[in-house]
């Protein structure tokens, strides 16, 4: 690995690329960290950086990048950015809301819930860009406050993305390094996120639903909502429905096809490409792609881009080894140990800083640990200590997740500005009943 | 043509300390959708227009969201809640601070070259050195011009 440096730029001017790449990584994570610049502008410099000053050539930089990961989150958006114009999210909001009669608890849990399903499906960010104004609307007319419905919320947007390959980008980019697959996630994840989601309801009781009443009045308002005039498309309605069901049947028959998650997804986002502008001109048709292309998140996508670069970079100079063996010393080569250790430090950190970053650099850590365990297989519940950390780590505060900012976003327009103390305050402990959750989980289930 | 050719100097101004519903009454009276706010030395400060109150009695959440469009939503009275919250607040807390300025002697062109490139505004206000109001072109006023023979416009 080390022997392509002849190869690599000269601009480095002699100094030690180990020390390089590392600089670079941890001004890059600082500069993301402290959110005054675009972080996928931070990573495609710190990328550019890593080629420019030798630490390895382009070749080597592109070949770092994890086109799965890429694709599966462009082909999801894609997919996304085109079944949530049909309507289809508010409709199931409502529908849940009504479905309890307009009872202000009831609907925080069937609000709760349908996030929770939909962030286990489709990325955790859409899901709450598209439930946190029904719901402030649907608060609007019981005459409650909203936060403890957002705060729910970003629980069980969390907790839901944790379920699934495809829930929370951890996990696909998890998925994608240790190649598991989609019904890995769904057996050995998926379990345990009910459990964890009861425990946050029950707890949400205590903190703020026996307090939550609304006049009959304003309940009967809520029943005046109709859900069937929030579809907007049912022709679109079908296709994307359609388009859902093969994407998601396609993922759990992925593995034993030889299928990498990413061609489904992206097949499938051509596919309702194709179809959604079914029998329009070709001006329409051009129209509609551009819209849809306009939907997708490439800042994120950038950002992947450049953080696998950087990682590989650092990975490229050893560092991420000689981590591993310094986290191993410490944990005195006991695997126990390091299952525990990366389950908590995962869930801290993301709870304080970007988990992507994070978990993009915890992978090669944890992928060069497998020789001291006994190879790959050998390390998978390692896999899903860093998953269940780092997925229900955001809980912790509320720059955990980026949904947990989104929907703070929507409370401050709505005149109910979540605090990020009170946040935490409530929230903190929460995070860390969850973890001791998983990590009673992951024992029983792996460890003994 | 200049623009103080065209302009129209019989002006209804809000001051901008004034509440939103004292201005809004006199717009309502004089059947305008749009008047200036000038501060202390009649310079102009903003304008507050009819669409500009509603933009702020329409909850934000749902404009920016992804709900611009809600047909499944009854009343639920919260449009009535926000008027009530702003309607006595000053002008100042919701007029919009930039408003299309142009100078006394602009051509014509220049003053609907402005108008057409500056979204969202079909008023001009007309405005001398120190910014003091001297008189408004609505889109109107310059069609107005091109239905007479006898000009250059």
């Amino acid at each position: 690995m080390h022997n392509t440096v002849e190869h690599t730029s000269s601009v480095i001017f002699g100094m030690d690329p180990t020390w390089m790449a590392v600089s670079i990584l941890l001004v890059v994570y600082a500069f993301i960290m402290a959110e005054k610049f675009n972080r996928a502008v931070l990573s495609l410099l710190g990328a550019g950086l890593m080629i420019l000053c030798g630490v390895i050539t382009q070749e080597q930089a592109i070949a770092g990048i994890d086109f799965n990961t890429i694709g599966l989150l462009t082909g999801m958006m894609v997919i996304v950015a085109i079944s949530q114009k049909t309507g289809m999210f508010q409709y199931v909001a409502i529908k849940a809301a009504k479905a309890v009669k307009g009872n202000p608890w009831g609907i925080l849990v069937m609000l709760s819930i349908v996030t929770a399903v939909f962030s286990a499906f489709l990325d955790n960010v859409t899901t709450v860009l598209l439930i946190a104004p029904v719901t402030l609307l649907i608060t609007d007319a019981l005459g409650v406050r909203p936060y403890p419905y957002l705060f729910a919320q970003i629980l069980a947007s969390n907790v839901g993305g944790t379920a699934t390959l495809i829930g929370d980008p951890p996990n696909i980019m998890i998925g994608s390094a240790a190649n598991l697959s989609f019904m890995d996630f769904l057996l050995n994840l998926a379990p345990i996120t009910p459990v964890i989601f009861l425990m946050m309801i029950v707890a949400i009781w205590f903190m703020f639903g026996r307090d939550l009443h609304a006049t009959d009045e304003n309940k009967a308002l809520v029943m005046r909502f109709d859900e069937n005039e929030a579809i907007k498309d049912v022709p679109l309605l079908k296709k994307s429905l359609m388009v859902l069901f093969l994407v998601i049947t396609g993922f759990t028959m992925a593995h034993s096809l030889h299928l990498e998650p990413a061609s489904i997804a992206m097949f499938g986002a051509a596919l309702l490409l194709l179809l959604q502008t079914f029998g329009q001109t070709l001006e329409e048709k051009d129209h509609a792609y551009e819209g849809i292309m306009a939907d997708v998140e490439w800042t994120t996508i950038f950002f992947f881009v450049g953080l696998f670069i950087v990682v590989t970079g650092v990975e490229h100079t050893g560092v991420i080894e000689m981590l591993a063996t310094k986290t191993l010393e410490l944990t005195g080569g006991d695997f126990n140990a390091t299952v525990g250790a990366i389950l908590w430090v995962s869930a801290i950190a993301s709870a304080l800083i970007d988990n992507i970053p994070f978990v993009a650099t915890m992978i090669p850590l944890i992928q060069s640990m497998a020789p001291s365990f006994g190879g790959a297989d050998a390390i998978v519940p390692l896999w899903w200590a860093l998953a269940l950390g780092a997925c229900l780590g955001g809980n912790g505060s509320l720059i955990g997740a980026s949904a947990n900012l989104i929907v703070a976003g929507f409370a401050q327009r709505a005149g109910h500005p979540i605090q990020f103390l009170v946040f935490m305050k409530h929230a903190f402990g929460l995070m860390l009943i969850s973890i001791t959750i998983a990590h009673v989980y992951i024992y029983f289930r792996y460890l003994s | 043509m200049i623009a103080e050719n065209i302009m129209v100097t019989n002006i209804v101004t809000a001051r901008v300390d004034e509440a939103v519903d004292h201005a809004l009454a006199r717009m309502r009276d004089a059947r305008l959708r749009m008047i200036p706010v000038v501060g202390d030395d009649a310079e102009i400060v903003g304008v507050i227009s009819t669409f500009s109150v509603l933009e702020k009695v329409v909850p934000s959440y749902i404009v920016t969201g992804d709900l611009n469009h809600i047909p499944y939503a009854p009343d639920i009275g919260i449009l009535r809640r926000h008027y009530d919250e702003i309607s006595t607040l000053s002008i100042a807390a919701i007029m919009d601070k930039n408003p299309l300025t142009v100078q006394r002697d602009e051509s014509l062109l220049s003053v609907a070259a402005a108008m057409v490139s500056y979204t969202k505004h079909e008023y001009a206000m007309v405005v001398d050195d120190q910014k003091r109001l001297l008189g408004i072109i609505s889109a109107g006023d310059v069609l107005d011009r091109m239905k007479r023979d006898d000009d250059d416009a």
